[in-house]
């Protein structure tokens, strides 16, 4: 017996129209949404799979996206054939959309409540009472706590966690049959991402809804995809129930976006990468046996037991406005009492969530921030107090990676510039060209092509412009890098090639890392010690290993469970030999 | 290897559009005929009397005659030369100050943001039609005070744009890196974040070089402006009682001498705004 | 709010003091000696020193720009130097037919290129919007004068449908008389309005929450009446109130041409005859003005969004 599925998509194209030219966003992609299901899509960005959920909402930018073919079929409908007025009754209503960026997704200048509320006016003939009503028990059921209250705020009022739950309760608020998440999570707290994946799982089973989850990441959908879709260049590359595609991929990209996600406990020495199973051109190639070994970081003995820096009691406080003529009535301790110790060649690397303080940490110990009090002592000297050209020469010791690569290199100087900027400023290299040619050696070294030098920040991609920073922070030979969440704004299968990428360098130049993070699975593959940050203090630091084997502290413990299992089913060998 | 810089991509979609490009033209062409007519090339002898009186306009004199038999079309290229002297003059004046007031203020942020920002508070309280005819009335009617007061009211809003763009871009990370690498102030201020800013004063004065024109020919038109020479604002003012007596044709060439000018840079600045502003990227 | 209104009301008195420094270094020290111009070529250094005395210029500096700065609180700015009338009468008089003139002239303007705008943004990228920003920025490359000068010219001389000039007080009298000076004043104002209006517009169109109300399954009507104005009501309303000191100096030209006896008229009359007291007094209470209803539309402000804290 076969039902018809709910959704059914069927060799859609997608192609956009600039001045530019052409550029094909989906190619040729079909695939079927059961009633009740859930289908994740899978895909680095630019892959096609947020262009194929707007089609399905019929939301996409005209006149410059255009679709030459293909249907997609809701009930059996054509929507894509839809007129404006069609669409209207079966968006909100039929199917629905959360998105990415809480922040910005809501109307800065209405109540919550009442954006709910709205939604239901349109589609259900109510009076105002009930919509309310309903949209305080909408409310209730997505977990904001104290509707009636909450429901009367404004959007920056409530925290990115919350304002992601008014979007899903205004989703649900018209029982759709169809929920599209598009990347849901990704903006979120590790934490507040749990919560929320679980609060999806369950309103979707509650409600017997089909949902469309589209992801970078395999790992967040592992436990609630019934189906996955991994898309790869604008086109379908695999599709099949989700307990085949984790235990038995057959794609070598799918493979790849398996092994790239670091894992809790065992690690090999460098992450598998796209590019160990795949060829330029899209071919499975062998991977070596010797890449997959596990390897335990704790068993190689330590080059020198020199302690390269040491923070003692730090403070780092921002004054609190206030009074009439704003003047500082209080201080925000950003970083309250932090003490620890790297050695020479390690890596320390510090978890916590975002406005724990972490990035403060880091900029206050390279000075860029200045501490209220406290000690940093480093190489055996203490450069609290330092200034002028003594801070400056530290400046060549001392480097930092930022998390951003679009808004940390200058948009206006090409990459040769930015890269001997360094040089000149240090008086190092003779010449012009004794700069530049310094400059190659390292482009070359972080593996990008030294043709491209002369290129500007905006014609690379996120990955290779994170590996322009990487170059531009060793370009001064420094011994100590703080990577301040160097890799959370990459997508998985690139955050696998620069996390071997860092330590490939730590390796050959024997840096001293400082690694911070808020993904505790990052940190625990690249550090030898974690600290666990929260409000501003270190609230447990030990031996990566012993970190998420024998967490102490209760919130050591709720990181640790708000990391996704999905991939814990798999294991490397399985990819490797099938 | 083919490489574009932000610069080149902007200035490639604006050649592409064909508007901005004849816009970009027809300013040009005004810039050459004020020079010319500055260095005395052409129109060296407005004053000469080369017909009768107020005489409609013909295939030898393009717009007419004035009632003193003067060629109405060589006025208009005199009053080319003061209206683009006007504008320019205004921007050489507006530009430095903006930018380094905005600049600094924006970076040190503290009491010099304070002072800065109390100084063109103030200067914008006074509606600048007010500030200009006090400061013409004070200075003497010329050229001179024209400039002056001109300058003096249009620094305010670059001002005022710069200082909150410089802001912004104190806290991007590339500004951070540029610390982080031992960068100092200048370092950051004028070859980090200035050219980042850059557009803004272009699009800036394109638009301020038209208001800079038409706020020249009221002027004028009051008697503010230029003594003893043609300008288009004192070529209105006569116009203004030949009307009735049916000599529109000195009105009609002050107005569409002007109006191709403003409509230029009016074009030319929004063009230069879709193009060159980062914020508008990809809509 | 209240601790907001207090803080914003005490920036006001820097601000006046700036804008009495401006205008002291103009009139009292770049100026010169007014006295010769005022008594002619024969006038004894006797007299001179009298009428010195009498305008206060003999004083020390800072003494006169505190008599400055007492105007300014005041609004008693003695007396005009030709008519010799108190300038705070003449001001009371002229400027019942300058707001007669503005104010209607402003709300129809408002109104009208609000109603434009959002119907260009509803049609945004079509045909009717290319024309409307078209037409915006020719109208605004014309002339003011030229504007005035052919309207009054066609519609008053030649076709005698309104009045040529003068002004009659009490309505509806001078109805006849503002009409059209108030129609320039629109067909002047609808451009630049009309196309600030839009870039406003736009920049909300393009933002998240648009996509998420479409999501919704709004119409794009409901959402351009409902979610983009609300927000693009927040840089409209600063926009407007900010020109509202404008009508009180008066539309300058308008009132010239039309011999409207509003404040404009005044100003261009003392501009004439060299009267720096009256000149003095407009720009101080132009200036007070603008202050004040900058103050109002910061305000205005707090509430059209929710999210500007009043610390």
């Amino acid at each position: 017996m076969t039902t018809s599925p709910l959704l059914s998509v069927r060799n859609l194209v997608v192609d956009f129209h600039t001045s530019e030219g052409v550029t094909r966003a989906v190619n040729n992609v079909s695939f079927d949404i059961p009633a009740g299901k859930t289908i994740g899509i899978v895909g680095e960005s630019g892959s096609g799979k947020s262009v194929t959920s707007l089609a399905v909402m019929g939301l996409l930018q005209k006149p410059a996206a255009r679709v030459p073919q293909g249907e997609i079929l809701l009930n059996g409908q054509d929507v894509l054939k839809f007129n404006d007025d069609q669409l209207r009754r079966i968006r909100g209503n039929q199917i629905s959309m959360i998105f990415q960026e809480p922040m910005t997704s809501l109307n800065p200048v209405f109540k919550v409540g009442e954006q709910i509320a709205e939604a239901l006016r349109v589609h259900k003939k109510i009076s105002k009472k009930e919509a309310w009503e309903k949209t305080l028990h909408l409310m209730n059921q997505v977990g904001i706590p104290n509707p009636s209250a909450s429901a009367n705020k404004y959007p920056h009022e409530m925290s990115g966690g919350q304002k992601q739950r008014v979007m899903i309760a205004m989703a649900i608020s018209c029982d759709p049959k169809l929920l599209i998440a598009d990347e849901p999570t990704t903006a979120l707290d590790v934490t507040i991402q749990k919560q929320v994946l679980d609060l999806l799982f369950r309103l979707q089973q509650e409600y017997h809804m089909s949902m469309m989850f589209i992801t970078h990441d395999l790992g967040v959908i592992g436990d609630i995809a019934d189906d996955v879709v991994v898309m790869y260049r604008s086109n379908v590359v695999e599709k099949n129930n989700a307990k085949h595609i984790f235990t038995t991929a057959q794609h070598p990209y799918t493979k790849g976006l398996l092994a790239c996600r670091p894992k809790l406990g065992a690690n090999p020495k460098r992450l598998l990468t796209v590019s160990d199973f795949m060829t330029e051109t899209g071919e499975e190639k062998p991977v070596s046996l010797a890449k997959i070994e596990v390897f335990d970081k704790e068993t190689v003995p330590d080059k020198s037991d020199e302690v390269l820096l040491e923070v003692n009691n730090l403070i780092t406080q921002f004054p609190i406005k206030g009074g009439f003529f704003g003047r500082t009535v209080d201080h925000f301790k950003a970083v309250s009492d932090v003490s620890f110790k790297i050695k020479k060649g390690k890596t320390l690397g510090l978890v916590g969530e975002s406005g724990c303080g972490k990035t403060t940490l880091g900029r206050s110990i390279l000075r860029l921030v200045e501490p209220a009090s406290g000690s940093i002592i480093y190489g055996g000297k203490d450069i609290t107090h330092v200034y002028a050209e003594e801070l400056r020469l530290l400046r060549r010791k001392m480097q930092i990676i930022f998390q951003d690569p679009y808004s940390s290199l200058n948009p206006r100087m090409t990459i040769t510039e930015i890269l001997t900027e360094p040089l000149n400023i240090h008086n190092i290299g003779a010449s012009k060209t004794e700069r530049i040619d310094m400059a190659r050696a390292l482009v070359d070294r972080v593996g990008l092509k030294v043709a491209q030098m002369n290129r500007y920040p905006h014609e690379f991609s996120g990955g290779q412009r994170q590996r322009i920073c990487i170059a531009r922070a060793l370009m001064l030979k420094p011994e100590f890098v703080v990577c301040d969440e160097s890799v959370s704004a990459l997508d998985v299968s690139i955050q696998a090639q620069v996390l071997n990428l860092l330590l490939d360098l730590q390796e050959e130049f024997s840096l001293t890392y400082l690694f911070i993070s808020h993904d505790l699975s990052v940190v625990n593959f690249i550090a030898d010690e974690v600290g666990v940050m929260y409000a501003g203090k270190i609230i447990e630091m030990d031996k990566a290993s012993r970190i998420y084997q024998n967490p102490k502290e209760e919130y050591t413990r709720t990181l640790l469970s708000a990391i996704p299992k999905g991939e814990v089913k798999s294991s490397l060998s399985s990819l490797v030999h099938k | 290897m083919k490489t574009n810089s932000l610069w080149k991509d902007s200035f490639k979609q604006l050649a592409r559009d064909k508007i901005s490009l004849i816009s970009l033209l027809i300013v040009l062409f005004y810039a050459l005929v004020a020079i010319l007519s500055a260095t005395g090339i052409i129109a060296a002898d407005w004053s000469k009397e080369v017909g009768g009186s107020n005489l409609p306009p013909s295939f030898e004199h393009f717009f007419g005659t004035d009632f003193l038999g003067r060629s109405v079309f060589i006025k208009l290229i005199r009053g080319t030369q003061i209206a683009m002297s006007v504008g320019l003059a205004t921007s050489l004046i507006a530009i430095p100050i903006g930018v380094v007031l905005g600049a600094v203020a924006g970076y040190f942020g503290g009491w010099v943001d304070d002072l800065i920002t109390w100084l063109y508070t103030t200067f914008s309280s006074i509606p600048n039609i007010m500030l200009l005819i006090a400061i013409t009335m004070i200075l003497g009617k010329g050229l001179f005070a024209v400039y002056v007061a001109l300058g003096a009211t249009s620094w305010v809003n670059l001002c005022r744009l710069i200082r909150g763009e410089v802001m912004k871009h104190k806290e991007r990370e590339y500004v951070q890196a540029a610390g982080a690498i031992g960068g100092g102030h200048f370092r950051k201020l004028f070859i980090h974040i200035l050219p980042n800013v850059t557009h803004i004063v272009i699009i800036n004065t394109s638009l301020q070089f038209q208001v800079a024109i038409k706020s020249e020919v009221i002027l004028s038109y009051l008697g503010l402006g230029v003594q003893g020479e043609p300008s288009w604002g004192t070529m209105i003012d006569d116009a203004k009682l030949e009307l009735a007596k049916g000599v529109w044709w000195q009105l009609a060439g002050a107005t569409l001498a002007m109006f191709f000018i403003v409509l230029a840079f009016n074009m030319l600045g929004d063009a230069l705004r879709d193009s060159l502003d980062p914020k508008l990227k990809g809509k | 709010m209240t601790r907001y209104i207090i803080r914003r009301l005490l920036y006001l008195i820097p601000v006046l003091l700036g804008v009495s420094l401006i205008i002291f270094v103009l009139f009292n020290v770049v100026a010169g000696d007014p006295t010769a111009v005022l008594l002619g070529k024969n006038a004894t250094p006797r007299q001179m020193q009298e009428l010195r005395e009498q305008l206060g210029l003999n004083k020390p500096l800072f003494a006169q720009y505190l008599d400055v700065v007492r105007s300014a609180f005041t609004f008693d700015f003695g007396r005009s130097w030709s008519s010799k009338q108190e300038i705070s009468q003449m001001l009371r008089q002229g400027a019942y037919p300058s707001l007669c003139l503005t104010i209607p002239a402003f709300v129809i303007s408002t109104v009208l290129s609000l109603v434009i705008s959002l119907g260009v943004a509803f049609y945004r990228g079509k045909g009717i919007d290319l024309f409307v920003r078209f037409c915006c920025i020719a109208g605004m490359s014309v002339s003011a004068l030229a504007y005035i000068l052919f309207f009054q010219y066609f519609f008053a001389f030649k076709l005698g449908w309104f009045e040529i000039s003068g002004f009659e007080f009490g309505f509806p009298d001078f109805v006849p008389f503002i009409a059209l000076p108030a129609i320039i004043w629109i067909v002047l104002s609808i451009g630049p309005d009309v196309r600030f209006f839009r870039t406003v517009i736009l920049d909300e169109i393009y933002q998240d929450y648009v996509r998420t109300a479409r999501a919704k399954g709004l119409s794009e009507m409901h959402i351009l009446l409902k979610h983009v104005l609300r927000n693009a009501m927040i840089p409209i309303i600063t926009y407007v109130v900010i020109q509202i000191p404008f009508l009180i100096l008066g539309a300058l030209l308008l009132e010239n041409f039309f011999s409207i006896p509003g404040l404009g008229g005044i100003t261009l009359n003392a501009l004439n005859s060299s009267d720096f007291p009256v000149i003095k007094a407009m720009a101080i209470l132009s200036s007070v003005v603008y202050i004040v209803f900058s103050l109002i539309s910061d305000i205005l402000y707090t509430f059209a969004d929710p999210r500007v804290k009043l610390k």
